[in-house]
Parts: structure tokens; C-alpha cells; sequence
């Protein structure tokens, strides 16, 4: 059972697909690893980022991952105006911790069965030159359909990284859960800052949505399957640290991978809650965590 | 250039407790003013109306600059912080998980800030050397004194015209108050500043005091127009001089 052309494919498999997982989590880490918005209906985005990516490559062939670039802008507003209306009926009154998870699993199913309603249940995917290519380097494969999603991942974890620590908005995206009466202090206006924050995590899910259908096809459901993977990556990566999500979000990904090598498919959803349950037991800050 | 800050007849509380009844101060441009009085007497309050953290139930809060008049009523604090004022707060309030820098750069968030940040960031870690080595630092793992100094240095970030410092002794050992206040003295010294200082440490705050209030169960109980008659009057001698 155990070789190593199979170790090596599973390891590389892996990191390909844990830099999906990046994608995925990103919005997350911003979203609840910095603002403590508990965004349960982010996976949910990801899937209408992704039948974005559907309709717009079936009816006019255009290339899946530029139309999740494109749509990015438009996911800014679209969270910007939920954060509004969260802001608005549940954290101005302080009622978010239970009324605000409520609001964001009544998003999820919404979603969920607009998508149904429309398009039914059927798997839908993408055509792309590059989707059914590989190279194979000795005897490890590297298939264009995950590769081109690690490598958008990529980039976006360093756009973010270096947004976050660069810029004013960053910065003050970092402090507001910190202490929102000092960054009123620094002249800042947090409702501002976080719905700007909202805005790029939801933007994000965009991008993660293409690379999501790029690897394989979509339904409405199956971002349910990534609920407990992205809140599992951004604990496990210490909350709102973009360098420590990445990170996490591989090794998610390379015990994923040999789980489903070496024990089998079916035990793979289970690696997230095992992950998130060891670093909750054992190092509740995440690896890279700094509270 | 000139500021000023004209505060008259303020009233504010929190809820039915009434903290501050009719208190009438005014701090002209360039001088430092402190407002003297022990724990619960209304200081604090005081700076958070001004910086519309508390809004006053009555009373005016205006602050002058370059002759125009400006109704601090109704204003948000950063729309305060923008105009010019900024605060160091009462338990200073870094953030903690943020490093030294980011807090400092965080100070130069408002637009007037942002494009004199390269200079101010080499002033006031010329002003607290022990900030320069500790620029990396998460700011929640340093001692009292340095907090004090990364929250004093991140409110010269937002090149404020009117300083105001709340309660800069608490929790610091004797030594670093001395320290802090000769700082603060420096600081006005070397920018003109134009500074209110909330302080129930005479002894220390009389030492940077061009004139000052005393405050009395949110009244204000006597106006020394200097060091000097802060020093000879009664109440002080009493109540915090002990002879």
C-alpha cells in the first residue's frame, strides 16, 4: 500500500490543494479572524463566485479565473451593503454574537436555494484550455486544474499580506477589533474600516468561487463542505494572521491528501475537525497567532 | 497657527449620575493647563466631552483655530482627532496585539498626519530612544512606562495643534512619572504645544502647569492663573500638599 511515487503525489497533491484552501479561507481570516464577524454564509459566496465563473464561461467561453477577478469589484459592494445591514440591525445594538450567527446561516440557505431555484441541483462546470493538461515531473503529477488555483491563491495571499500590513487601511482593518474607541482616537471611523473590511473578505470570494469550479464541478450545496475547513484554517493559522492562514491552510491540505491516500476518501472531511479540534486542545492562539 | 479651547457651562453624566455641573475652563494657544483633582471628581469626563466620546446634556465646547470657531457639539471623535485635538487616553489603550510601529503608524492615520509620517516617526522616536530598539514589539508586551510612552508618541503621529493627556501617572512607579512629565515638557517645549492635562498628581503636574484648575466634585473649586497660586492656595495646601 505504501510507496513512494504515492507519498510524493499525495504530498504535492496536497499543497495544491491547500493553496485552494487559502483561497477559500482568506475572506474568513479578515472577516472573523479580525472583525470577529462569525460569516458562516462565506462558503456560500464562494458558490455564487463560482456559477459566476459558470454562466459567463458557458454562454460567452470567457476564462473562468479572469471572471472571478472581474467580479471581484462587485462582491466588494455587495458585502460592503451586508455589512451595512449587519451593522445596522444587530452590532449597533449588540446583538450580534447569537442574532448576527442567525442573520448569516439565514444568507447561507437564501443562497443556497436562489442558486437551486435557478439552476437546480445539477453539477455544473467550466471549460478551460488549461483544465485536463498536467505536467509530470518523474512521477509526480501536477494537473494544470489544481495548479492554476495554487497559483492564484498564491497571489492573492500576498496582494492581502501586503495590503494588511502596508497600508493605512490595513492597519486600522488589524486594530479595530482591537480597541474601536482608540482607532476613533487615531481619527479613524471604524464602522467605515469594517465595512471595508467586509467588503474585500466577501470580494475575495470571487476569486476563491472561480478556482473552486476550475478544480472541479460545483452544485449549490457543496460550500457547506468548506464551512468547517475555512473557520478550522483561520484558528488553526492564529486568527487574522494572513502569513499564519497560509500556512495552515497547506498542512490542512497535505494531511487531507494523505488521509485520502493512505486511509481512504471518505475520512477527509474529517481532518478539518480533527485539526481544528487538536489546536483548540493544544494551542488555542494557532500556530502564528499573537493573541 | 493659534488654537484654543473654550469650554463653558458643561454638564454631562452617565445616565441619571451627574458628573460634571457648569464647568467653565478655557486653554489658550500655546500654553499647558492642568486640571488637578483626585479619583471621581469629573476629569476624565471632562476630556471625553471635548473629544465627544461623552456628549455633554448642556453647555458649549468650542475649539479656535486660525480664528475660525469651531462647535465641537454633536462631532464624532474622529471628526474631533481631525480637526486637530487628539487624546492620551486614560490606561493609555494600545493596541495590544498590534507591534510599537504599527501603533505609531496607526497614529498617523488622519490625512493632515499622513504626509508629515516620515517625520514625525523620526521626531518621536528621537523624543523615546527605548521605542526605536522596540519598533517590532507587540505593544501589549511591554511594561507600563513604555505603553505610556508608544501612547504619548502615537498622539504627536496625529500632528495635533491641542494635546490632551489623561491621567498620565497612573500605574507608572514615581521614577517614571518623572520621567513621563519631564517628557511632556520636552514635547511642549519643542513643538509649542498647546496641552490639558488631566492629573491628580500635583507635585508632578505643577511642574509643567503655566496656570491650572482645580476640580471639585464636577465643579470647578479654584482657578490659579499660575504655578504660583496654584501652589499658595489653601485647598492645595490641604488637600495634596498635606500641610
Amino acid at each position: 500500500m505504501f510507496s513512494a511515487d504515492l507519498l510524493a503525489n499525495a504530498v504535492v497533491a496536497g499543497i495544491l490543494l491547500g493553496g485552494f484552501y487559502a483561497a477559500v479561507a482568506i475572506g474568513l481570516a479578515i472577516v472573523f479572524g479580525q472583525l470577529d464577524i462569525v460569516n458562516i454564509a462565506h462558503p456560500a459566496f464562494i458558490i455564487v463566485g463560482a456559477y459566476i465563473a459558470y454562466i459567463l464561461n458557458s454562454r460567452f467561453g470567457f476564462d473562468p479565473v479572469l471572471v472571478g477577478l472581474l467580479a471581484a469589484p462587485a462582491f466588494f459592494v455587495v458585502g460592503a451593503l451586508i455589512y451595512r445591514v449587519y451593522f445596522l440591525a444587530f452590532e449597533r445594538t449588540g446583538q450580534e454574537s447569537l442574532s448576527g450567527l442567525a442573520f448569516f446561516f439565514g444568507v447561507m440557505f437564501i443562497i443556497e436555494v436562489v442558486l437551486i431555484l435557478i439552476y437546480g441541483v445539477d453539477y455544473r462546470l467550466v471549460q478551460a484550455d488549461y483544465i485536463g493538461q498536467s505536467w509530470r515531473i518523474g512521477f509526480v503529477d501536477f494537473p494544470f486544474r489544481m495548479l492554476v488555483p495554487f497559483a492564484v491563491a498564491t497571489a492573492l495571499t500576498a496582494v492581502i499580506y501586503t495590503f494588511m500590513s502596508h497600508t493605512f487601511m490595513g492597519r486600522a482593518i488589524q486594530a479595530v477589533a482591537q480597541d474601536r474607541l482608540a482607532l476613533q482616537l487615531m481619527g479613524a471611523d471604524p464602522v467605515r474600516i469594517k465595512q471595508w473590511a467586509f467588503g474585500l473578505g466577501i470580494a475575495t470570494a470571487a476569486i476563491a468561487g472561480s478556482l473552486l469550479i476550475v478544480i472541479g464541478p460545483v452544485e449549490p450545496s457543496v460550500g457547506r463542505l468548506y464551512i468547517g475547513r475555512a473557520f478550522a484554517i483561520v484558528v488553526l493559522g492564529g486568527m487574522g494572521s494572513i502569513s499564519g492562514m497560509f500556512i495552515a491552510a497547506l498542512i490542512l491540505g497535505i494531511v487531507e491528501s494523505m488521509v485520502s491516500t493512505f486511509a481512504g476518501p471518505s475520512w477527509s472531511p474529517a481532518v478539518a475537525f480533527g485539526l481544528l479540534a487538536l489546536t483548540l486542545a493544544l494551542r488555542p492562539a494557532g500556530l502564528f497567532g499573537r493573541r | 497657527m493659534a488654537s484654543k479651547l473654550a469650554i463653558e457651562d458643561l454638564e454631562a453624566g452617565y445616565g441619571a449620575v451627574r458628573v460634571l455641573h457648569g464647568v467653565s475652563i478655557s486653554v489658550e494657544d500655546g500654553e499647558s493647563v492642568v486640571l488637578l483633582g483626585s479619583n471621581g471628581n469629573g476629569k476624565s469626563t471632562l476630556l471625553k466631552c471635548v473629544m465627544g466620546i461623552v456628549p455633554p446634556s448642556a453647555g458649549k465646547i468650542h475649539f479656535e483655530r486660525d480664528g475660525e470657531r469651531i462647535d465641537l457639539a454633536g462631532k464624532s471623535p474622529q471628526e474631533i482627532v481631525g480637526l486637530g485635538i487628539a487624546l492620551v487616553p486614560e490606561g493609555r489603550r494600545l493596541f495590544p496585539m498590534l507591534s510599537v510601529e504599527e501603533n505609531l503608524l496607526l497614529g498617523a492615520y488622519r490625512s493632515a498626519a499622513r504626509a508629515k509620517l516620515a517625520e514625525n516617526l523620526e521626531f518621536v522616536l528621537e523624543v523615546f530612544p527605548a521605542l526605536r530598539e522596540r519598533r517590532r514589539q507587540l505593544a501589549g508586551s511591554m511594561s507600563g512606562g513604555e505603553q505610556q510612552m508608544v501612547a504619548v508618541a502615537r498622539a504627536l503621529m496625529s500632528e495635533p495643534r491641542i494635546l490632551l493627556v489623561d491621567e498620565p501617572s497612573v500605574g507608572l512607579a514615581p521614577i517614571l512619572v518623572n520621567r513621563m512629565i519631564a517628557k511632556i515638557k520636552e514635547l511642549k517645549e519643542r513643538r509649542n504645544l498647546t496641552v490639558l492635562m488631566a492629573e491628580q498628581n500635583f507635585n508632578q503636574a505643577i511642574k509643567i502647569a503655566d496656570r491650572g484648575y482645580i476640580i471639585v466634585h464636577g465643579e470647578i473649586a479654584f482657578e490659579g492663573r499660575s504655578a504660583a497660586e496654584l501652589r499658595g492656595n489653601d485647598m492645595v495646601k490641604r488637600y495634596y500638599l498635606g500641610i
